[in-house]
């Protein structure tokens, strides 16, 4: 039992779930002082000792009900049905295997009286033993290797060889010889022959879907891997409907972590100068001798942010994920101001306030009702728009944001617009969805662009973008 | 005190908790590691309630230690009572000039006044908080962190030495060894993540919104006097709403407050206008009222669809009856 929890431990540390030895400790500790009877107190007390994440639960369950499952109940699935043949043609197994096991006794030592494990287990139907040998005998054949589809039948075959099923068939095969020879009626010969047969079958069958089962054990860990890391690396280019579904998660997770690191990052900023008021007050039960000191706060230094986005559907998931990275943090900043572009601009702030983020993307995505977006990205149009009608909007404590590829369509870049929003702000950042040495190049006019910028950066994917917004931040 | 898991579900429900397995097997873990319970999930769910409820029914007093930010040590475990102190040396004045009268230098009478340092660093002049109360107490007691996830990080560091050890260190008096170790629930809604090496101490608990059968039966239990149909009906309801995407999903802390206010109104079933008049006892934001409402149609139908269903095959007649009715 110990070695069997200990290998579903090293399941779920595959599977991303993270288990102390602590806790393995604290899970055996807890199936002491329960009757395991019960699968689902055996599931609940795996559960609580070893799951600590509310999100972890589902894969946990999964994982359980692959591992501890019910391969037994399978077992008996496909031995009912062996045995339920009998059932048809009017015999009774109980009465015909006792018959059977008289007659052995009385050939015992006579040759072919004695039966392999195996055999006698198959003849009995014992299930549990029958399952200890399939382990054992899987485990020889080095299951735990399995990686893909194409091995099932080559590691259920070696398992089949490891376990010496041709062997016990043949001793099978005798015994019914033999017990013709001893006098018994030809039908229960009949039936007992294809008893073997059927077993012969269940034997396979059961040791197919095991392989199976730990084709999907291994491959489980595979799947939650990929959807975990490989969404942060994962190009925005390349994105399918449901990534993006998965990837607002992954977002939001990401979202969630920086503000608790912020939080921190605050406190530690907060000791300023001594504050006389409220130490005296602080001490007044103290005679207003200071024992405790008061420091004065020191003000929370929150960007403001203006943000520009190109909708165009060359940038559109990036300006997706920006959008619900920014605005998940909201309260990070003081204010947030968002607008649109691909030629026309557009302010979209209004959308953020009144609907929820997701939905608030989705319409800013299509233009908010401002702009149309389907038209032929212009930079410079843009630029020039926002410096005619929301250049005040830009003090010396916002942060300009700019995402787009700047790919004008050779139009004029109009970079001094550019020019006077960065003498005007804090600071420029852009971030670009391609790689810097495509920039510049064809109609590009990213290096128009980039004496203006204080950062400029690449981000293809989440782990880029999510380093990004962190610098903002600090 | 409990020696299985059945026995736990039963002492729950005795205190009208109604709880599923999952919640009594943890419970009972607990008790028997003696270990503490991070209890996670959405507001409303009954976390608070069960740290409670067990301490009913375990007989053990409830100490209930609240969490928000900037809590910190002296109101969570214990404090200097300052001014008691300062009484005392006031009154025991003349004690401390007898004392010191043979004193010959300054440093001799230093030394005198150190000795009796521990009169004033000891029980009499401490105010103990919830933990300090929790691990002293002579009767086994049951802790209650609540909202733990509200604390700073730097205080869920400091309760690692309770939670792990059940032991607190106060730098005048030592370590203090809890004489009876106290259960210990904590209670968090996932505001912020916690560390792993407090996760890793505590058994991990994740109540979710019940099942619609457990829903009716908790109903049923908690408000006995609502008819079986409102049960039905309101339940059903619940389960829908939760499917939308709300801002704030109504828990069952808001079924049971939607299920006594119906009562109040003297409702058998629901309709239209009786959900609309009180959709605000249980969606708390006006943007998810103005959603609900806008799939109280669907909401509602749902159960018309049902209630059609079952309807020909159970009473036709009645359903006759009010469409004559309709006609005059």
């Amino acid at each position: 039992m110990q070695k069997k929890i200990l290998e579903f431990t090293n399941i779920l540390r595959k599977s991303g779930i993270r288990v102390s030895t602590a806790e393995a400790i604290d899970s055996f500790q807890a199936l002491e002082e329960l009757s395991l009877d019960d699968r689902e107190i055996f599931r609940d007390a795996l559960r609580s000792t070893m799951v600590k994440r509310g999100e972890e639960v589902p894969t946990f369950d999964q994982l359980f009900d692959l591992f501890w499952s019910g391969f037994y109940d399978s077992l008996r699935e496909s031995f009912g049905q062996a045995t339920g043949g009998l059932a048809e043609m009017g015999m009774d197994l109980e009465q015909l295997l006792q018959q059977i096991m008289q007659m052995l006794q009385n050939m015992q030592g006579q040759e072919g009286g004695d039966l392999g494990e195996l055999a006698r287990a198959l003849l009995t139907t014992d299930l549990s033993q029958l399952e200890n040998l399939i382990r054992a005998a899987a485990e020889q054949a080095g299951v735990e290797r399995i990686e893909n589809f194409l091995q099932v039948g080559f590691f259920s075959r070696r398992t089949l060889e490891q376990m010496g099923v041709e062997g016990a068939m043949d001793e099978l095969r005798n015994l019914a010889d033999q017990l013709e020879q001893a006098g018994m009626s030809p039908e229960e010969i009949q039936a007992l022959r294809s008893l073997i047969e059927g077993l012969m079958e269940a034997v396979r069958r059961s040791v197919r879907s095991f392989t199976e089962r730990e084709l999907q054990k291994q491959n489980h860990d595979y799947m939650e891997k990929f959807r975990r890391e490989t969404l942060l690396e994962k190009s925005f280019y390349h994105l399918t409907e449901e990534e993006i579904r998965k990837m607002r998660e992954v977002v939001e997770r990401l979202a969630q972590r920086i503000k608790n690191v912020l939080s921190i990052r605050r406190r530690r900023l907060k000791r300023g100068k001594l504050d006389l008021h409220q130490t005296l007050r602080r001490n007044m039960s103290h005679g207003a001798i200071p024992f405790e000191l008061v420091f004065k706060q020191r003000k929370k230094d929150r960007p403001k942010l203006v943000i520009l986005t190109d909708v165009s559907s060359s940038v559109a998931n990036v300006s997706r994920f920006m959008l619900q990275f920014v605005y998940t943090l909201q309260e990070a900043f003081t204010k947030i101001r968002a607008f649109v572009f691909v030629a026309e601009l557009g302010e979209v702030t209004p959308l953020f306030q009144e609907l929820d983020i997701n939905k608030a993307i989705e319409e800013a995505l299509e233009g908010g009702d401002v702009i149309n977006v389907y038209t032929r990205s212009n930079f410079g149009y843009a630029f020039h728009h926002f410096w005619q009608n929301h250049l005040s909007a830009i003090d010396n404590k916002t942060t300009v944001l700019i995402l787009g590829d700047a790919r004008n369509n050779y139009n004029d870049p109009r970079a001094w617009c550019l020019r006077d929003i960065h003498n005007k702000a804090k600071n420029v950042v852009w971030l670009n969805p391609e790689n810097p040495s495509a920039w510049g190049f064809g109609d590009s006019v990213m290096d128009k662009y980039l004496p203006y910028c204080d950062v400029a950066e690449e981000v293809r994917n989440l782990r880029q973008l999510s380093k990004v917004v962190d610098g903002l931040l600090l | 005190m409990f020696d299985s898991v059945d026995q736990v579900l039963e002492a729950l429900e005795k205190q009208s908790y109604i709880a599923d397995k999952n919640i009594a097997t943890v419970v009972f873990l607990a008790h028997k590691l003696e270990k503490p319970v991070l209890i996670e999930g959405p507001a409303g769910v009954g976390k608070t309630e069960l740290a409670k409820v067990v301490a009913a029914a375990t007989g053990r007093p409830m100490i209930r230690l609240q969490c928000y930010e900037g809590l910190d040590e002296a109101k969570a475990l214990y404090e200097w009572e300052y001014s008691k102190q300062l009484l005392y040396t006031q009154i025991l004045k003349e004690k401390f000039t007898e004392a010191m009268a043979g004193a010959g230098s300054i440093r001799d009478a230093a030394e005198r006044v150190g000795k009796e340092d521990s009169v004033f660093f000891s029980y009499n002049f401490i105010v103990p908080r919830p933990l300090l109360n929790a691990i002293t107490s002579d009767d086994p007691s049951l802790l209650l962190i609540d909202e733990v996830d509200k604390s700073d990080p730097e205080f869920e560091a400091f309760l690692l030495e309770v939670l792990s050890d059940f032991q607190v260190t106060v730098p005048e008096l030592g370590t203090i060894q809890a004489k009876q170790r106290p259960l210990v629930f904590l209670t968090s809604n996932n505001a912020r993540e916690m560390s792993d090496a407090l996760k890793r101490r505590c058994l991990h608990l994740y109540i979710d919104y019940p099942s619609e059968e457990l829903e009716s039966k908790i109903l049923r239990t908690k408000v006995p006097d609502a008819a079986a149909g409102l049960v039905e009906d309101l339940v059903g309801m619940m389960q829908r709403l939760r499917e939308l995407d709300l801002k704030k999903t109504p828990s069952i802390s808001e079924t049971l407050d939607w299920a006594r206010a119906l009562l109040a109104l003297n409702a058998s079933e629901l309709d239209e206008d009786l959900v609309n008049q009180t959709f605000n006892v249980i969606l708390k934001y006006e943007g998810d009222v103005r959603k609900a409402q806008a799939e109280l149609d669907k909401l509602l139908q749902k159960k018309a669809g049902q209630a059609a269903a079952q309807a020909p095959a159970a009473a036709p007649q009645p359903a006759a009856a009010t469409k004559k009715g309709a006609l005059h």
